[in-house]
Parts: C-alpha cells; sequence; structure tokens
C-alpha cells in the first residue's frame, strides 16, 4: 500500500510538471524560436533540404476550400495562396490590375479583349503556357464553377499563339478585375484533377492533398518568376485558434493565418514578424428574408442599430480593424462613410420595435408579437476566430432592447445556410471587394441572380443599378454607381457591416517573405524562405 | 485484541468520521451556492462591460472579468448551478433508473434478464464520450441533451451491481422467512432487498458525482454541452481557452471550480464508502 502511494505520489509529480511545462510555453517561447530554429537549421545541414510549415485556420471544407482546384467553389484561394497557381493579372497593394500571366492586353471594343500571354512560362506538368492552354482552362472553368459564368460572360475565345481573344456576350468593364479572382488562376486541365490537385505555374507543386488536413508542396524548380527557396512546404490546417498559437509557440509550425487577435501580445516580440494589413475582409450579416422574423423591416433596423461596432472592433478585434459603414472600407473611392447606415442606438431599436407592435407583454425581458417571441437564430463558425466573439457580443446588446439570441457557430454552416428554414441571420467574414472593382460584391451576394445571395434578398432599385453598371465603363461612375447600390442594400437593412480586418501573417523571425497582401491572396510567392 | 490494536482502529474509525463530517459540509456548501447562486453573484453573470474587458482580479473582481467585461467570480457561482445541479440530477435519475432495471432482472431472471442484460452490455461495449459525443451530435447541442446521452451510457453500471445484489439476497434464508410469512413481492423487494443492497448503489452514485460533473464539463467543453451565454463551467474554460498564456485568469476561475467540486465529491464518496463497506479498515 505504502509503495502504491508512493508511486501515485510520483506520477502526480511528473503529472504536475508535465502541466506547469506546457503552461509555461509562453515565457519559454523564445527558448522554443531557438530549439526550432535550430531543429531547421539541422535539418537544412544534415539533408541539404529546407522544410518550412505554416498553420492555416481556413483551408477546410468549412471556409469552402475542400482542396486546391481552383474550379471548386472557393478552393482557389488555396490555389493561389500557396504558390500553386497564378492569375492572367495580378492585384497591387492598392488593389489595382497590373500583368502577371498576361503580359499585356487591349480593349479591343466593348465586348471584345485581346491577352497577350506571358512567354517562356510552363504548367508543372510540364506542359508550356500558350493561348491555347489558358482558353481551355477558362472554358473548363465556365463549365464548372458556380460563379464565374455570371461574373465573366465569355461567349467565345480564341487563341493564336500567345495572343488570347476574348467575346463576351454583353459589355463586361471588370472582365480583368474578375480574371484576377482565384477562381481564374490558370492550371493545366489536361494534367487531370487527382484528389483535387491542379498543375499550375506558380512558385511550388501540391504533391499531397488531404482536406481538412495538410497540403504537402515541394518547390517548382522551373518557375518562370524567380527562385522558389524552400524544398518542401506543408500546409496545415488547425482550425482552433489556440491550438495554433500553442503550434508556432512550440515552433510545431513556422508560421500562421488566421491567427487569433487576443493571442497577439505572445507573439508581438523579437521572434516573431507580425505582417498586417488593412483588407476588406468584412464582417457582415445577412438577413434571411424567407424568415418571418427577419423579413420584417422592424426586426432588421432594430438588429441594426442593436449592434456596437464600436467596442467590437475596439475590444473583441483589440483595435486590428475598423468599424465598417458599408460594404467596403476607407481607401476605395466607393469606400467608407459615403454612405450612411444606422449607428449604435439601443434607445432607438426599442422605440422602432416597440412602434412594429413588438412588446414584452410577459415581463420576461424578450418581446412578443401575435405570441411569437423575438428569437433570432444566429448562424456563424468558429474558424474566424472572432465571429463566434461578435455572436455573443451582439447577444448581450440586442438582449438590452428585448431580443433573444440563440448562436448556433458551426463548422457546417455551409449545409445549415442552405436551408432557410434553419436561421434568421447568418454572419461571416468575406473579403467584399477580392478584385479592386466593387461590382463582385453585388454580382455574388445581392442580385437575383447571385450564386450566394443567401438570404433570397431583392431590390428593384439595386438591380437597375447593376444593369447600369454592367455596363458601365468609366471607373469614376462606376465608383459612383457602387455607393448608390451600397445604400440600397443598407437603406433596407438587408446586409449589416460590422467591420473590416487588418488581415495578418504571422512567422517565426527567421522566416522571410511570408507578407500579407490586401486582397488575401498571394501568402506563399518565391521570396518565402527560412534562415 | 492488544490495545494498541483497538486505539489504532479507533483512530482509524475517527478519520472516516472527519472526512464524511468535513466533505459532507463542503458538499453541502457547493450546493447551497448553487441553490442560492442568484443570490450569491456580486455581479449580474451576464452583463456585458466591454470597458472593463480582461481586468486582472482585484477587490471588485476577485477572479476577474473575461473579454466581455463580466464578473468571472459571478459567472462561476452562477455556473455551479448548471454544472452541479445537472450532475446531481443526471446521476439521480442513472441511480433510480438502473437500479429498478437490475433489481426487476435480478428478481425476475430468466429471458426477460438475459435480454434486459444484452441491452445493457451494448451500451457498456460503447466507449463512453464516443458515445455520448454521437448522441449529443445527433440529438443537438445543449445542457439536457449531453445529460441524456451521458445517462444512456451510465444506466447498465447501476442495473449490474442492483442485479448481482439482488441475486444474492433473493436466495437467503431471511427472504424465504419474508415470503413464508406471507409477504408479497412488492413487500420483499422494498423492505428486505432495497435497504440491504442501497449501500453498494450509494457509494457508487456518490463517487459518480465528480466523474459526471468531469463529463458534463467534457462535453460542454467540446461544445456539445451549455451553450453560450450560459454559465457553464466547462463551456466558459472553452470559450476562454485562448486566454490561457495571456490572461490566465480567466481560464483559471472555472478551472478551480472544476477541480474543487470534483475533489469534494470524489473524497465524500470514499468517506461514504469507508462508512457503508463492511470491508474497508475501518
Amino acid at each position: 500500500m505504502r509503495r502504491k502511494h508512493i508511486l501515485a505520489g510520483i506520477m502526480a509529480a511528473a503529472l504536475a510538471i508535465g502541466m506547469l511545462g506546457g503552461c509555461g510555453s509562453s515565457s519559454s517561447d523564445a527558448k522554443n524560436t531557438e530549439s526550432s530554429t535550430a531543429a531547421a537549421e539541422k535539418d537544412t545541414a544534415t539533408s541539404g533540404t529546407k522544410k518550412l510549415v505554416i498553420g492555416d485556420t481556413t483551408f477546410n471544407p468549412e471556409n469552402a476550400e475542400a482542396d486546391v482546384n481552383p474550379h471548386n467553389d472557393y478552393s482557389g484561394w488555396a490555389c493561389i495562396r500557396y504558390g500553386i497557381g497564378e492569375t492572367l493579372v495580378h492585384y497591387s497593394d492598392a488593389m489595382e490590375i497590373e500583368p502577371w500571366l498576361a503580359k499585356s492586353w487591349e480593349n479591343v471594343d466593348e465586348l471584345t479583349w485581346k491577352l497577350t500571354i506571358q512567354d517562356g512560362v510552363t504548367f508543372s506538368s510540364g506542359r508550356t503556357m500558350d493561348a491555347e492552354a489558358v482558353k481551355q482552362c477558362l472554358e473548363h472553368l465556365l463549365e464548372n464553377h458556380d460563379r464565374a459564368p455570371l461574373d465573366l460572360k465569355i461567349a467565345s475565345m480564341e487563341a493564336d499563339g500567345q495572343v488570347l481573344t476574348i467575346h463576351t456576350s454583353e459589355p463586361r468593364p471588370a472582365l480583368l478585375n474578375y480574371l484576377g479572382d482565384p477562381y481564374a488562376c490558370i492550371i493545366d486541365v489536361d494534367a487531370g484533377f487527382d484528389n483535387g490537385i491542379v498543375a499550375g505555374t506558380g512558385p511550388y507543386i501540391a504533391v499531397d492533398c488531404e482536406s481538412g488536413d495538410h497540403l504537402t508542396l515541394v518547390k517548382n524548380e522551373n518557375y518562370w518568376n524567380g527562385t522558389p527557396k524552400i524544398d518542401e512546404l506543408t500546409i496545415r490546417t488547425i482550425s482552433d485558434g489556440s491550438t495554433l498559437a500553442n503550434a508556432l509557440l512550440s515552433g510545431e509550425i513556422q508560421a500562421a493565418y488566421g491567427m487569433a487577435y487576443e493571442s497577439y501580445p505572445l507573439f508581438q516580440n523579437d521572434n516573431y514578424t507580425i505582417s498586417q494589413i488593412a483588407t476588406s475582409r468584412a464582417f457582415f450579416c445577412w438577413m434571411n428574408y424567407d424568415s418571418p422574423l427577419a423579413s420584417d423591416p422592424a426586426v432588421r433596423k432594430a438588429i441594426a442599430m442593436g449592434i456596437d461596432k464600436e467596442n467590437f472592433v475596439d475590444v473583441l478585434l483589440e483595435g486590428n480593424g475598423y468599424a465598417a459603414q458599408g460594404a467596403f472600407p476607407e481607401g476605395f473611392a466607393f469606400g467608407g462613410d459615403q454612405v450612411t447606415t444606422e449607428s449604435y442606438d439601443p434607445e432607438g431599436a426599442k422605440a422602432v420595435l416597440e412602434e412594429a407592435g413588438w412588446t414584452d407583454s410577459d415581463g420576461d425581458g424578450i418581446r412578443e408579437k401575435n405570441g411569437e417571441k423575438l428569437t433570432i437564430r444566429w448562424l456563424t463558425y468558429p474558424s474566424r476566430q472572432e465571429l463566434p466573439l461578435l455572436a455573443e457580443a451582439v447577444q448581450a446588446t440586442l438582449k438590452d432592447i428585448g431580443m433573444d439570441v440563440e448562436v448556433n457557430s458551426t463548422a457546417d454552416h455551409n449545409t445549415i445556410v442552405k436551408d432557410r428554414t434553419a436561421w434568421d441571420v447568418y454572419a461571416s467574414a468575406q473579403v467584399a471587394c477580392p478584385t479592386g472593382d466593387p461590382e463582385y460584391f453585388f454580382t455574388v451576394c445581392c442580385l437575383d441572380s447571385s450564386t450566394k445571395n443567401k438570404g433570397n434578398f431583392h431590390s428593384d432599385t439595386l438591380e437597375e443599378l447593376e444593369q447600369q453598371m454592367a455596363v458601365e465603363f468609366d471607373t469614376g461612375k462606376r465608383a459612383e454607381l457602387a455607393v448608390q447600390m451600397q445604400q440600397a442594400i443598407l437603406d433596407d437593412n438587408g446586409y449589416v457591416f460590422c467591420s473590416f480586418l487588418k488581415m495578418s501573417q504571422i512567422s517565426q523571425a527567421n522566416v522571410i517573405g511570408y507578407t500579407a497582401h490586401a486582397s488575401d491572396y498571394y501568402q506563399v510567392t518565391a521570396e518565402l524562405d527560412i534562415e | 485484541m492488544s490495545i494498541p490494536t483497538i486505539r489504532k482502529q479507533k483512530i482509524v474509525k475517527n478519520h472516516w468520521k472527519i472526512r464524511l463530517i468535513l466533505f459532507g459540509i463542503l458538499a453541502v456548501l457547493l450546493i447551497l451556492t448553487a441553490l442560492f447562486s442568484e443570490q450569491l453573484c456580486p455581479y449580474d453573470p451576464y452583463l456585458q462591460n466591454l470597458a472593463n474587458a480582461k481586468a486582472a482580479p482585484s477587490a471588485d473582481h476577485i477572479f476577474g472579468t473575461d473579454r466581455y467585461g463580466r464578473d468571472m467570480l459571478s459567472r462561476v457561482i452562477a455556473g455551479s448551478r448548471t454544472s452541479i445541479f445537472s450532475s446531481l440530477i443526471l446521476v439521480a435519475v442513472i441511480t433510480i433508473f438502473g437500479t429498478v432495471v437490475g433489481v426487476f432482472c435480478g428478481w425476475k431472471g430468466g429471458w426477460v434478464d438475459s435480454l434486459i442484460m444484452r441491452i445493457s452490455d451494448i451500451f457498456l461495449a460503447f466507449p463512453g464520450l464516443v458515445f455520448a459525443l454521437a448522441a449529443a451530435a445527433v440529438l443537438g447541442g445543449g445542457i439536457q441533451n449531453a445529460m441524456l446521452a451521458l445517462a444512456a451510457i451510465s444506466w447498465p453500471k447501476y442495473a449490474r451491481i442492483a442485479r448481482g445484489q439482488t441475486m444474492a439476497q433473493k436466495e437467503a434464508t431471511y427472504i424465504q422467512a419474508a415470503r413464508l410469512s406471507g409477504c408479497n413481492t412488492g413487500q420483499i423487494i422494498r423492505r428486505h432487498i432495497l435497504p440491504n443492497i442501497a449501500g453498494a448503489i450509494l457509494v457508487t452514485a456518490m463517487l459518480d458525482i465528480g466523474t459526471m460533473l468531469m463529463e458534463l464539463a467534457g462535453l460542454s467543453f467540446l461544445g456539445l454541452g451549455a451553450k453560450p451565454p450560459a454559465a457553464e463551467w466547462g463551456s466558459m474554460m472553452s470559450d476562454t481557452r485562448n486566454l490561457l498564456a495571456t490572461h490566465p485568469w480567466v481560464p483559471f476561475a472555472p478551472g478551480i471550480a472544476i477541480f474543487v467540486s470534483v475533489t469534494v465529491f470524489n473524497l465524500l464518496g470514499e468517506a461514504v464508502r469507508d462508512w457503508l463497506d463492511p470491508h474497508s479498515e475501518r
């Protein structure tokens, strides 16, 4: 018995020491970084190969990125982010288009575009990229992707050597902007799509992909635009924020995307580099017009007035963002406070509900109308770490105005959101202006023809404005139209924009070239290196 | 028997008595805290005050505040109602249900006994937490569904104990005497069987309170129990684990509450076992 007690004591002490060691990782991060760096150096020295592991919270089916095939939903984001695929045009930090796989272009007439493709570019499959290969890729995209045909409106294409001529079925002023969307990554479709892996022209070649788990890449020795430095690159899906932080602290990964803002203090020291940039990634709410509650204009208006955006940004985003008015942030010609919307006004929200007949007749703090409680089903997802925080903050502020909020934060949101009987408000994080042109947001999210009009929003005004936008080539006038279009959706409170995010990428100090971009696309480039 | 041996037995006997009283008082205190949590909370546990988010422990907020500026002490106290009462209700339900089934099987025997015991074997064959996860996933989240899931996998243990004890008692001479004196089955079970098997079942139930508290907290930690903003210790730890390295007092508060409660109920269970178990060293 005595021996058992001693043994139990030793085991308990070992466990306690182990736990203390684990908890103490923050204080010993420098040591950890040194040891992992030393391990990486040793690996490089002994095998002659450079390896790098990046943790990412969003490379998963939850974010519609099941693999790296750009023709599959939003998987193009993974394709372009991890340096597998490239598009015909590139976005600058100011989100203006510049040449990439297309070295020049010409707008022959309203319906015709002539693009000259770069010479000397080969796919990772070995095939030379010419206009015919690009044409073949875009045709496959139009046949297989849901958004692309509506965005691009390509009627036909002609390939001649390195010159690709595109004819659109109607004027497409923003065609080139759309060709910079990740879905338009140029891939060799003849090389196949086995296991969601494609052959692109980027600095890295995907060799293994397990959806929601990891992606393995090797450097493209024949890359046309520089020399990739990392021999073996692994993207590890780590959807949980605290696991991601611990993985970076322990050196299990050397860089991270999607870190929770409240973990930033752990990395604000000389051992890590934080690359941060303002983006148009917005936290916003979609109202469900098929829901009896959210289709009530008074309820939508009260929700818009019941969200405390400033405090959400200052406290829960820890200042890593900006409170939003409309769909686009400051910095865009059509962004910022050019639009007006509801501001946080709990008393005003109460008055709106009161006037619409929503009263608290039973004294439980929640309003009713015709015997129905004002209980909002709030759908969101956890891989964008601050979305559940927004939900819980809103839960409290809306309760103050007599609205109950049931939060469903689930990785399965993409399935649930399709069933409009299952939710009233859907909160998501989405890049509102990924092409540098404002039309994208409306064509994807708000129109009758939109493939992602999740809440079945409809506005006659918006439809009319879109008809003008679709044929308007003048960028100044497009900006004016974009402001009016935003105002149309804001006036109806069909969408409530809460904040724009500063996106960050965090890496160990010895990682070079892991830089955040305003588009949120170009994560892995040929510049990426580890010392 | 020598005098030192008698003295030693007396000390040991007093020792379990002291433990029983001490942990009994602590358990009652925990239950009273849960019962009067609304009155005991110094602040509204659900009131957000973002201006005072993640405040360190101070005289105003002994356990500090969470990321929404909610007082952690108040949330821990409010959470005691969900966490402790859920565990107590769960243990009571599985104890009563398992005992009724076990006594019925033990008394009745035959094919009914075999059938019910095979069903209980099926439940016993499932890995506990995995089954609870699957059940909670099918039924949906929420503390009630987590309790249902845990109840489904926990009752067979009580049924097995009750059945075994009933079968042993059934053949005892005092039961035959009761039969001969004209007692019917209900009377025999109520007056003779149940009082004689109650000790073993009570000890098992007492030791299970801590286990159930941990398992419910575990399911809530995994997001299958209580939902935000409900104050429940497991979900509070899960929600705040991001802050472990930067603001450790936030997850510490519900963590220490779980640790203290589980320890108290386990030690009370052991004291009750020592008290009731004739084979223990008292």
